[in-house]
């Protein structure tokens, strides 16, 4: 039995730490292409990626989100020119590439070591946008789960307790006392409507249904607990308890204090601590409410791969350069301590770090509530057609909440009707 | 050298030019319509963009935007532009050259530059709000957006457009003028009776410039809405851009590329039957 304990005390050492061997023979120059915060994370990881490879040098350049992904799609039109040796992709929109442009990057499982051998090192569903057949293109970066950031001190005041916001009606009530408590100035959340369709995806992502099934082979946006999704929508904004508004105005709302609650993936957590410094200490997070008693409370929105372009002519040295930044605890550690990226490598995922407390979030250990909630996220796959079926999404949910459809179901049946239309796939029976 | 084959040395190059970037694209994306280009390699499918193209409610409701910000602001705008063509045309009127460029400048200016300061203008919290002492979201609201793009539109343009009506209102000959004077004709009359039916050949011009203009309209509803709030200001340009270069569908964006012409087309026929008969 001691036996037995040590070598599982030993396993788990190694699990607990992926590290990687250095070599100072790799010479060469790699760009790597990114935005924002992401761009950020991946220079911090510059100084320690160099001390195991001293004679690579890394150039990484914030070109912003949407001009990398116009920029690799230009570079992969014209057949691969203009392209750096490290890409920046989200998984979401990462399949259009591979179907349109299947020779435009490098496959990793033709690097040395194949990416095959990593991949036990990261949760099944990260690599499932990223592989087709045999052919890896991408190596998994960060995650979403999704969780609820709130003010403590409001939720107090309004004598709100999260720990009983158990499903989104318990969330509604909460709405309805936060709203009187504070002479209807707060709102308990804020719901893009007619610029995006963020919360009807993690609803619906909740509820184990998404735009398109698994196999990316039907439209399944019709499905119950897309509905389910859809109405938890409309319930909210008809009670009055949200206010509306995109990626700007609800950043604008949480730092003057107008609204109590935001529900994003966790990568938000950056967006809240660097914008509101002020606010340290008021706030905390919950598990996102379930659709109905006992019902799952775990969902993912976003997260991000690094993939090789095949004209790059140092895959040697970008590849140790992923591999050093998406796949040792070090560098995924380094990416979560500064900029709030959550780690999707496991082993990242039982650093120490996690279980610190946190003294912006009320010294709450926030990282062990949200990667707690990463085993009980449902699958769902983005699919080459994800933007388009997105925009369709869109102006479905604007045109419901405006009451133009008699129920969820009929404009979710429209949706579907116009996704497959554009897609050319069938929709699910 | 034979001496008929001189005058197409000369066009060489143009011609050279022309058929690399202007027949061959034309060519290709027609070609490219007739593909199903969502998947690698292209395969020819007949029907599967025209097929769509018909039954897609989002290019109809990109249709809908277009046409409404045709028939609204192409009437506003050349209406302006021709009264403020002969204000500047008045011989009452001093500096008339700084006043003509002061019209004409917003040509001049880059377009990202003027939509990020429409945006601030119309912006919740904006000047706009403050001077009408309102509380309008005009962005995110699907009629306050289409406003917005009409005025800009219309501030663009119309100086540009008064500008041509300007060299229309010149060439009329003083004489007519002169001679109705005479008959004891009014300002108000020589407007309508003299100058407006002399200025039909530059007006249709100008309408069939603005109408071709407003069809590809791309930059405005990009950069100050991007196409929302949902839909509400995707115009035929923006939807063509989503399909190409968002969803990487060269084929279907080709298909909507020729729609747009065949709709030019179409109403390039219609202006000329209606008004165009004399010249």
């Amino acid at each position: 039995m001691k036996r037995l304990l040590v070598l599982g005390a030993a396993l788990a050492l190694s699990v607990a730490s992926a590290q990687m061997q250095g070599n100072p023979n790799l010479r060469g120059e790699i760009t790597v292409w990114s935005w924002d915060i992401a761009a950020k994370a991946l220079e911090a990881n510059i100084p320690g990626f160099n001390k195991l490879f001293p004679n690579v040098k890394v150039t990484v350049l914030d070109i912003g989100n949407q001009a990398t992904y116009d920029r690799g799609l230009a570079g992969c039109a014209a057949g691969g020119g203009d392209l750096p040796d490290v890409y920046s992709i989200e998984n979401n929109e990462a399949e259009v590439f591979w179907a349109r442009f299947p020779n435009c990057f490098t496959d990793m499982n033709t690097l040395q070591p194949a990416a095959s051998t990593l991949r036990n090192q990261f949760p099944a569903f990260k690599w499932t946008e990223l592989t087709v057949g045999n052919k890896v293109f991408a190596m998994p970066w960060d995650s979403g789960p999704v969780v609820m950031f709130y003010r403590r001190d409001i939720y107090s005041q309004a004598g709100v307790n999260p720990a009983t916001i158990r499903t989104w009606d318990d969330f509604i009530a909460a709405g309805r006392r936060i709203a009187q408590a504070t002479n209807n100035r707060v709102k308990v959340g804020v719901i893009a409507n007619g610029q995006d369709d963020e919360w009807f995806r993690m609803l619906a992502n909740q509820n184990g249904c998404f735009y398109f099934n698994n196999e990316a082979n039907a439209v399944t946006v019709n499905q119950p607990g897309c509905v389910t999704a859809l109405e938890t929508v409309k319930k909210l904004i008809d009670a009055g308890v949200v206010m509306q508004g995109g990626w700007n105005e609800q950043i604008q709302a949480f730092k003057a204090g107008t609204v109590a609650t935001s529900m994003f993936g966790a990568w938000y957590e950056g967006t809240i601590r660097s914008n509101a410094p002020d606010q340290s200490g008021k706030w905390g997070v919950y598990p996102m409410p379930a659709s109905r008693a006992g019902g799952v409370r775990a969902a993912n929105l976003g997260g991000s791969a690094l993939a090789i372009p095949a004209s790059s002519r140092n895959k040697e040295a970008a590849w140790a350069f992923v591999r050093y930044a998406l796949g040792t605890t070090e560098g995924q550690v380094t990416m979560l301590k500064e900029f709030g990226l959550v780690p999707s490598l496991l082993a990242a995922t039982r650093d120490p770090y996690v279980a610190q407390p946190q003294p912006y979030w009320g010294n709450q250990r926030i990282w062990q509530v949200i990667l707690g909630t990463l085993g009980n996220v449902p699958a769902a796959r983005g699919t080459q057609f994800f933007q388009e079926a997105r925009a369709i999404m869109v102006k479905t949910q604007a045109d419901y909440v405006a009451g133009r459809f008699p129920n969820a179901k009929a404009a979710l049946d429209a949706a579907a009707q116009q996704i497959s239309q554009a897609t050319g796939l069938p929709i699910a029976r | 050298m034979k001496r008929s084959a001189t005058p197409y040395l000369f066009l060489s190059p143009y011609l050279a030019v022309f058929a690399l970037f202007w027949a061959w694209p034309i060519l290709e994306s027609l070609l490219l319509s007739f593909q199903n280009t969502r998947v690698f390699p292209p395969v020819w499918n007949l029907s599967v963009n025209w097929g769509r193209i018909l039954g897609d409610a989002a290019f109809w409701d990109a249709l809908r935007n277009t046409v409404l910000i045709l028939v609204i602001q192409v009437p506003i705008m050349l209406a302006l532009a021709t009264v403020l063509a002969v204000a500047l045309n008045s011989q009452l009127l001093r500096a008339r050259g700084f006043f003509r460029f002061a019209f004409f400048a917003p040509v001049v200016v880059g377009a990202v530059a003027y939509s990020a300061v429409f945006r601030l203008l119309f912006n919740q919290n904006g000047a706009v709000n403050a001077a009408l002492g309102l509380d309008l979201n005009w962005i995110f609201d699907p009629v306050g957006a289409m406003a917005v793009i009409i005025t800009t539109l219309t501030w663009r343009w119309t100086g540009y457009n008064a500008i041509i009506i300007l060299a229309g209102l010149q060439s009329i000959p003083k004489d007519i003028y002169e001679a109705a004077e005479i008959d004891g004709a009014s300002p108000w009359q020589q407007f309508w009776r003299i100058t407006v039916p002399s200025l039909r050949p530059v007006l249709l011009f100008c309408l069939v410039l603005s109408i071709i203009g407003t069809l590809q309209l791309f930059t405005e509803p990009w950069l100050i809405t991007n196409g929302g709030p949902g839909t509400a200001t995707t115009t035929l340009g923006v939807y063509l851009y989503r399909q190409g270069f968002q969803n990487i569908n060269f084929g279907y964006a080709s298909t909507i590329a020729y729609a747009i012409t065949l709709l030019a087309l179409v109403f390039s026929i219609i202006q000329l039957r209606l008004f165009g008969r004399e010249s």
